[in-house]
């Protein structure tokens, strides 16, 4: 699929900058799933000209329609990988279909990285991590336990069979796409249907233990919720983000590297609305015009 | 500068600096990337105070085996020889600076 302007994340800043894109006629794909904003399941009763506590979800879902009802095209599944080739980028999704486009604008919000369970911060570099990618080589014929029901698990789990000798995917609710679930446990991955209590251990990780009462003995725990994290994916275009995680922009939207935007949370706070939604109308407009300039 | 140690010279830098800060990392990892210019400005704010380097675990995994270094970035403190502090995950300059003043 070929489109002018790619935003990856489908919150209050994505809808926003997708709206502004597609109404400057640019080719417009929205990626990312509504229920990952973290607005979705919060209340707003300060944002300009909305009185009253009005439900998060119902401004998201409204927000979708305004922006298909503008051109913008969307697709509800995670980014799995980024990609810079000559003056376009590749995005691929987990169904596996890719996208290139002229022009990127990252509204990913902050990503939720700890899951808040007893032993998690204890253990944490004992076998207890955040990233399959960077840690895997540490469990080498090891078992070790995936934690997250989303495209991040489902790559991260896959990846630990070439590793460990036992892969668990931990999840009581797995949404990624069947094709990434189907290639994990083609590799092995045994899935386990439950909600993970405690990570149990002294100096290392021993066990797992779950809600329903089982226990399963692993070295290690990689606790993977959501999709790509912000700062991997900006990592993956050659954008460095900061110590704390977040994107810097310009006044433009524009991040360090040419053709690609970002807006809301993933800008830093204020974590509000209305910074995220102004962001967004600013990263739209003008990645439309990069896109647009380019052809 | 930041000192590129292997298993042959780790020892002799803990030695030779009373203070000594320590980057395990490896080439693949995103978070690693990101810890390198924060080890640079490190290296200069902190020249004369303390010893900063940094570790290729992949390289040197008899190091990473002392140390039980299951994740990485994970930076190693060292005062007069003795290991005082173990830190998982990206720091912020300013933190690790924090640290090792008020160590």
């Amino acid at each position: 699929m070929n489109a002018d302007v790619v935003i990856i994340g489908c919150g209050p800043a994505g809808l926003q900058a997708g709206i502004h894109s597609s109404r400057k006629k640019a080719d417009t794909v929205i990626i990312g799933k509504l229920q990952n904003s973290a607005l979705y399941n919060a209340h707003v009763e300060n944002y300009f000209g909305v009185p009253g506590k009005t439900d998060g979800s119902m401004l998201l879902k409204m927000g979708l329609e305004q922006a298909l009802s503008f051109g913008c095209r969307h697709i509800d599944l995670n980014v799995i990988r980024a990609v810079a080739e000559g003056d376009a980028f590749w995005i691929t999704v987990e169904s596996g279909e890719e996208i290139r486009c002229r022009s990127i604008v990252i509204a990913t919000g902050i990503s939720r990285m700890k899951l808040g369970i007893p032993g998690e911060k204890e253990l944490l570099g004992k076998g207890v991590s955040y990233c399959a990618e960077c840690d895997c080589n540490f469990f080498r014929g090891l078992k070790v336990a995936i934690i997250g029901g989303e495209s991040k698990a489902a790559v991260s789990a896959e990846l630990m069979t070439r590793y460990a000798s036992e892969v668990y995917w931990v999840s009581k609710d797995i949404s990624a796409d069947k094709m990434l679930v189907d290639r994990a446990v083609k590799e092995g991955v045994k899935i386990v249907s439950a909600v993970p209590a405690e990570i149990k251990g002294g100096k290392n990780v021993e066990s797992l233990l779950l809600e329903d009462g089982r226990e399963i003995s692993v070295d290690g725990v990689f606790i993977e919720l959501g999709g790509k994290s912000s700062s991997d994916l900006a990592m993956d275009l050659e954008i460095l983000p900061e110590a704390d995680d977040s994107i810097k922009i310009d006044n433009a939207g524009r991040t360090s590297v040419a053709g690609i935007f970002a807006c809301g949370d993933v800008t830093g706070g204020p974590y509000q609305m209305a910074k995220a939604v102004g962001e967004g109308v600013v990263s739209g407009l003008n990645a439309a015009d990069y896109a647009k300039g380019l052809k | 500068m930041v000192t590129e140690l292997t298993e042959s010279t780790f020892d002799k830098f803990i030695e030779d600096n009373k203070v000594v800060v320590i980057d395990c990392w490896a080439p693949w990892c995103g978070p690693c990337r990101r810890m390198t210019p924060i080890m640079e400005e490190l290296s200069a704010e902190l020249s004369g105070k303390a010893g900063v380097a940094k570790l290729n675990v992949d390289d040197n995994q008899a190091i990473s085996i002392r140390f039980g270094i299951r994740a990485i970035p994970t930076l190693l403190i060292f005062k007069e020889g003795v290991l005082v502090e173990t830190l998982v995950g990206l720091r912020g300059k300013e933190d690790i600076i924090e640290y090792i003043e008020t160590m």
